[in-house]
């Protein structure tokens, strides 16, 4: 590079014209650890805590590997001192009108606009990004997050309301994640009042120098804290007491405490490139995406194949043209991030050519070239692996359709862009694809307004917009996370086997007979095992008999809900909304036997009434909001529109509570078919009939397979559930232990679970049966960037 | 002067499917303005080396044989002596000679009585209807008969790119022009409201490499209007480095058109050469 040779003189450079290096003095960053005489503690409850007796890192210079300063490892202890901080500064913090909240992010705001500088040479310096994407893209966005997140606490009362802050939110930063992601997580936490505790993986500067910065404010010194340490000690932070909320799916090692938990919640991308395109724009779209060090990971390209020769041929050209070098360099596409990141990639590279594949490199860069891999085998181990920085793995595609097929069978979602300029293609690929952002003709957008996300084993947690508000808060009213843990909890053997049922005595028939089966596809059909099993009534008489289902019957009803999935998506809302509302009429009709099956267990006829009423009104209710979904966004910068769309998750899984038998029932099933998912339920335990008496007017009105109701030993239907990698999301209101083993079993697809730790849940009361909860758990949002222009 | 490209037969299926995507083209330019910068020596090299390809220009109708003569002596003595000397380049750098007053709105007899009179260059102006109205083969013939009536003359097309409606069409204008046997094709001729602008230059830039890798003929380049600053003239230059390579960066395929960007450059230089910034009297006018 040329920065390394001696310097030449003007009339040289006259005749070569070559680039020389701009480098950006870091001076301040160097001062900065000075005042920590290089050894950096952790931040918590606004001041350093540098406790003794602990291991330290170095935390070097990427490129020549001189140690900056040293960091310390945190231990258990000091996790716990940083939870104890942030719970008493909660206690305040919570308390606070949005308006004093507003101000002080605003006032944080204002401090990084002071210390920009220092901020962005030390987050280039040390990790070794280019220092153009840390000055002109994080640090603004940075200042920009916090203001936006002002506005939102300041309205949080009226916008808000209903809702509380959880807690202590405890979040854990993966190595490959810059600070701007912790930024994306922590202002709408503290906008709503919440406190965080943020682990940092060790060498990470500037998490603690923005903790440094917030903590000079003064006013709230515990409201955020950063201690550095391994990612082992993610499990301590997470399941800590006070902490409500986790940053990551830590879900099987919360649930299961040290159970390995791959976390496949990468920062690889898409990018679909179509005949139809621009595809010179298109191949700066790739190098935003894979070499210009905005995005953390690797990109999955697919090309046309009508294009692929035209399209390489460019994309070669082009990356001849890169220039890596040292992040703080002014002058460079890519940085140089450490020897972890270049041993990935090497590993990956070296692995990919063994499979079979080619391996092209080129640009200017001392550490790791861009890399661009074609020919991969499709069955080989490296197209399914998730791609590392800054590798590109090219595969082509023949039409749109098989364009998604490939897109959408891996188990990553986190983004993609899709690049034509015809536009009804372009949005038939931005609607299908399964990621969370999709961008038209652009890589890489983003804006605080715009919630970002992901998909399938990308994690279903969302920061900006309204929906990153939410992952902060929960209903008011509803019981704060207590450890519901169980230590004897066996998850090998939990519902695994159904206790076998004998003849329990005279049947007292109810007119008319309740119907028996299990609702599958449409109709009732006799359970795989054929047996029964007895239901009694309040006063301990057999009141019927329901069919015993099991894993067979789960298969069968997952798989009928999968076929009505595309037919169920297809309907506009309005004819959702038809159907829901005659099945409220339906439910009328049927009044006095559904109360009538109620008060056999036990009600007062009045309360079953209300009960029937209430689930009528909830169809009708959630038949309405089905028309009104998603939204548009208006984003600064950007010309055109972001769609906010609310997708159906597709197969929903749903375990009803004992409580409400059919209000419940008829709750979460309107409000999951309203927002066009199919569901297999399983109804409450207890009183499963008056379920079962719905599925006959299900059956009659609605397509088949779109609502398939499993009657069963419940441990053993949910068990089923949660190990069902087909299955998209689970609702779990029951047992603690049933929780539990749910969030525990579900991490084999990261499915989104939502149980109910045990806590019984008040369905009549409107704000929480039918309020924005289940409608924001029924659907997942997706951006979709239509930049326009011509 | 280069080869000159004899052009190519029409072949309209080069620019039929082309589609340029505007917004796209507009993010790539802020991001070379930003990724590219040149510091130090390299800086001076650089606006040294953008002296030379600077075409000084005089479109306005009061020029006087002094005025004219005035601009003469500033195109061969573009930075002051001592400068260049303390640089160790006192004996490079020279402007391109003026291409004499351009004949607006030429047509062919125009243009034989400018090649009998001794011109080297000629600049024509598309019919920018014919481009708006999608009439791509008439607009081929008559670019063709401007070459011919050229003879060895170099011909310049200007595509007056801010009328061209979409950068679409600036894409298929400059193929167009290039197939009908275009030596340079410029933006504008400086006297426009919009001038040359980067994503205009990109669109174009792209067109010449597509022309290149189809023919192997490299047609020339020429941004004019709207470059005033010394730091605009490293960005141009960047552009072209980055877009079409290091070969394009010689005065016969690269020329920018201005006429205040010089005094700029001329201080640029002075500055770092003495470490103070210029007075207006400290540098010749132009």
């Amino acid at each position: 590079m040329a920065a390394t040779h001696e310097r030449p003189s003007a009339r040289e450079i006259f005749i070569t014209l070559e680039y020389g290096p701009v480098p950006e003095s870091h001076a301040c960053a160097l001062a900065w650890l000075d005042t920590q005489d290089r050894h950096l503690g952790h931040y918590v409850n606004g001041k350093w805590l540098k406790p003794e007796h602990r291991n330290s890192v170095p935390c070097q210079d990427p490129i020549t590997g001189e140690s900056l300063a040293t960091c310390l490892q945190a231990q258990a202890e000091d996790v716990a001192a940083a939870v104890e901080a942030a719970g008493t500064a909660f206690e305040n913090w919570s308390g606070l009108p949005g308006a004093s909240r507003a101000q002080h992010l605003l006032r944080l705001a204002k401090m990084i606009q002071k210390h920009q500088r220092l901020l962005w040479t030390l987050e280039s310096l040390v990790s070794g990004r280019a220092i153009r994407e840390v000055r002109d893209g994080d640090v603004p966005l940075a200042q920009q997050l916090l203001q936006y997140h002002a506005v939102q606490a300041y309205t949080q009362e009226e916008e808000l309301a209903g809702w509380e802050p959880m807690g202590v939110i405890g979040l854990i930063l993966s190595p490959m994640f810059s600070f701007l992601e912790m930024m994306w997580r922590i202002c709408p936490a503290l906008a709503v009042g919440c406190t965080v505790v943020v682990l940092v993986p060790p060498a990470s500067p500037t998490p603690l120098l923005l903790a440094q910065l917030a903590g000079e404010l003064g006013s709230f010194p515990g409201i955020l804290n950063v201690i550095s340490g391994p990612a082992s000690l993610g499990p301590v932070l997470a399941s800590h007491p006070r902490v409500q909320k986790e940053g990551r799916a830590l879900r099987r090692t919360l649930a299961g405490k040290g159970a390995e938990l791959g976390l496949a919640l990468g920062a690889e991308s898409l990018l679909v490139l179509t005949e139809a395109a621009d595809v010179d724009s298109a191949v700066e779209g790739i190098v935003d995406a894979a070499w210009s060090d905005r995005s953390a990971g690797g990109l999955r390209l697919l090309i046309q194949e009508s294009v692929w020769d035209e399209t390489m041929r460019r994309l070669q050209e082009r990356m001849a043209r890169l220039r890596g070098g040292r992040g703080l360099d002014g002058a460079v596409d890519m940085g140089t991030r450490g020897a972890a990141a270049r041993d990935l990639a090497q590993h990956y590279a070296h692995e990919a050519r063994s499979q079979g594949a080619q391996v092209f490199q080129a640009g200017d860069s001392p550490f790791f070239p861009p890399t661009l891999v074609s020919d991969l085998p499709p069955a080989s181990p490296c197209a399914q692996a998730e791609v590392p920085w800054p590798v590109v793995v090219a595969s082509s595609f023949r039409t749109a359709k098989e364009a998604l097929a490939i897109a959408n069978g891996t188990p990553r979602g986190a983004s993609a862009s899709v690049w034509s300029e015809r536009l009804g293609q372009a949005l038939e690929l931005g609607y299908g694809l399964q990621v969370g952002t999709v961008w038209i003709n652009a890589h890489g957008l983003r804006n605080t307004e715009v919630p970002t996300g992901g998909c399938k084993e990308s994690g279903s947690s969302w920061h900006g917009g309204a929906d990153g508000l939410y992952e902060y808060l929960r209903p008011s009213g509803t019981p704060a996370r207590l450890s519901y843990f169980s230590e004897n909890l066996n998850y090998d053997t939990f519902g695994l086997a159904v206790p076998s049922t004998l003849p329990a005595g005279p049947e007292i028939g109810p007119s008319p007979a309740t119907p028996y089966g299990l609702f599958i596809g449409g109709r009732f059909q006799a359970p795989g095992a054929r047996s029964s099993r007895p239901i009694k009534d309040s006063q301990g008489n057999l009141h019927g008999y329901v069919a015993e289902g099991g894993a067979k019957d789960i298969r069968g009803a997952v798989e009928a809900a999968h076929q009505a999935v595309s037919g169920w998506v297809g309907q506009s809302p309005g004819a959702r909304a038809t159907l829901l509302w005659a099945l409220a009429t339906a439910l009328e009709r049927r009044e006095s036997a559904l109360a009538s099956r109620l008060e056999r267990h036990g009600m007062e006829l009045k309360d079953a009434k209300v009960e029937v009423e209430l689930s009528t009104r909830q169809l009708r209710a959630w038949g309405a909001r089905a028309q009104a979904q998603g939204h548009v966004l208006q984003v600064a910068e950007l010309k055109g529109p972001v769609l906010r769309l609310r997708e159906p998750l597709g197969v929903l899984a749903v375990v009803c509570p004992d409580e409400w038998p059919l209000l419940a029932f008829v709750s979460l099933l309107a409000a999951a078919l309203a927002h066009g998912n199919t569901v297999v339920m399983v109804p409450s335990g207890a009183c499963p009939i008056p379920a079962l008496e719905v599925c006959q007017d299900m059956a009659a009105l609605l397509p088949a397979g779109l609502v398939n109701v499993v009657t069963g030993d419940r441990d053993h239907l949910t068990r089923c559930l949660a190990l069902h990698q087909d299955v998209q999301a689970l609702w779990y209101f029951g047992s603690a232990q049933g929780s539990q083993f749910v969030e525990w079993a579900s991490a084999g697809n990261l499915k989104p679970v939502w149980v109910n730790r045990g806590c019984p849940r008040a369905w009549d009361q409107e704000a929480k049966g039918a309020g924005a909860e289940l409608g924001l758990r029924a659907a997942r949002t997706k951006a979709l960037w239509l930049p326009m222009g011509d | 002067m280069s080869a000159r490209n004899r052009g190519t037969e029409l072949d309209l299926s080069w620019i039929s499917k082309i589609q340029v995507n505007q917004p796209a083209v507009l993010r790539r330019a802020e991001q070379i303005q930003a990724r590219r910068t040149v510091k130090k020596e390299w800086q001076a090299a650089w606006l040294l080396k953008a002296v030379t390809f600077i075409d000084l220009t005089t479109l306005s109708g009061d020029d006087t044989s002094s005025s004219i003569q005035r601009l003469c002596y500033k195109a061969k003595y573009p930075i002051r002596e001592d400068l260049l000397k303390s640089l160790n380049m006192h004996d490079k750098v020279a402007t391109g000679f003026p291409s004499g007053q351009t004949h607006l709105k030429t047509r062919l007899e125009e243009i034989r009585l400018a090649v009998e009179d001794g011109a080297t260059e000629i600049d024509v102006v598309i019919n920018r209807t014919l481009v708006l109205t999608g009439q791509w083969e008439a607009l081929y013939d008559e670019i063709r008969q401007f070459r011919k009536a050229c003879g060895e003359a170099h011909l310049k097309t200007i595509l007056a790119t801010g009328e061209l409606g979409s950068l679409t069409n600036v894409y298929k204008a400059s193929m167009i022009a290039m197939m009908a046997g275009s030596d340079f094709i410029k933006t504008s001729t400086g006297k426009e409201t919009v001038n040359a602008t980067f994503p205009v230059a990109i669109v174009m830039l792209r067109a010449i490499r597509d022309f290149f890798w189809k023919t192997g003929n490299k047609v020339g380049f020429k941004p004019a209007g709207g470059i005033r600053s010394a730091k605009d003239s490293l960005a141009w230059l960047s552009l072209v480095k980055e877009e079409l390579g290091d070969e394009w960066l010689t005065p016969e395929l690269f020329r920018i058109g201005a006429s205040t960007l010089l005094s700029d450059i001329e201080r640029q230089i002075y500055h770092h050469v003495t470490g103070r910034y210029a007075a207006y009297h400290d540098l010749p006018m132009s």
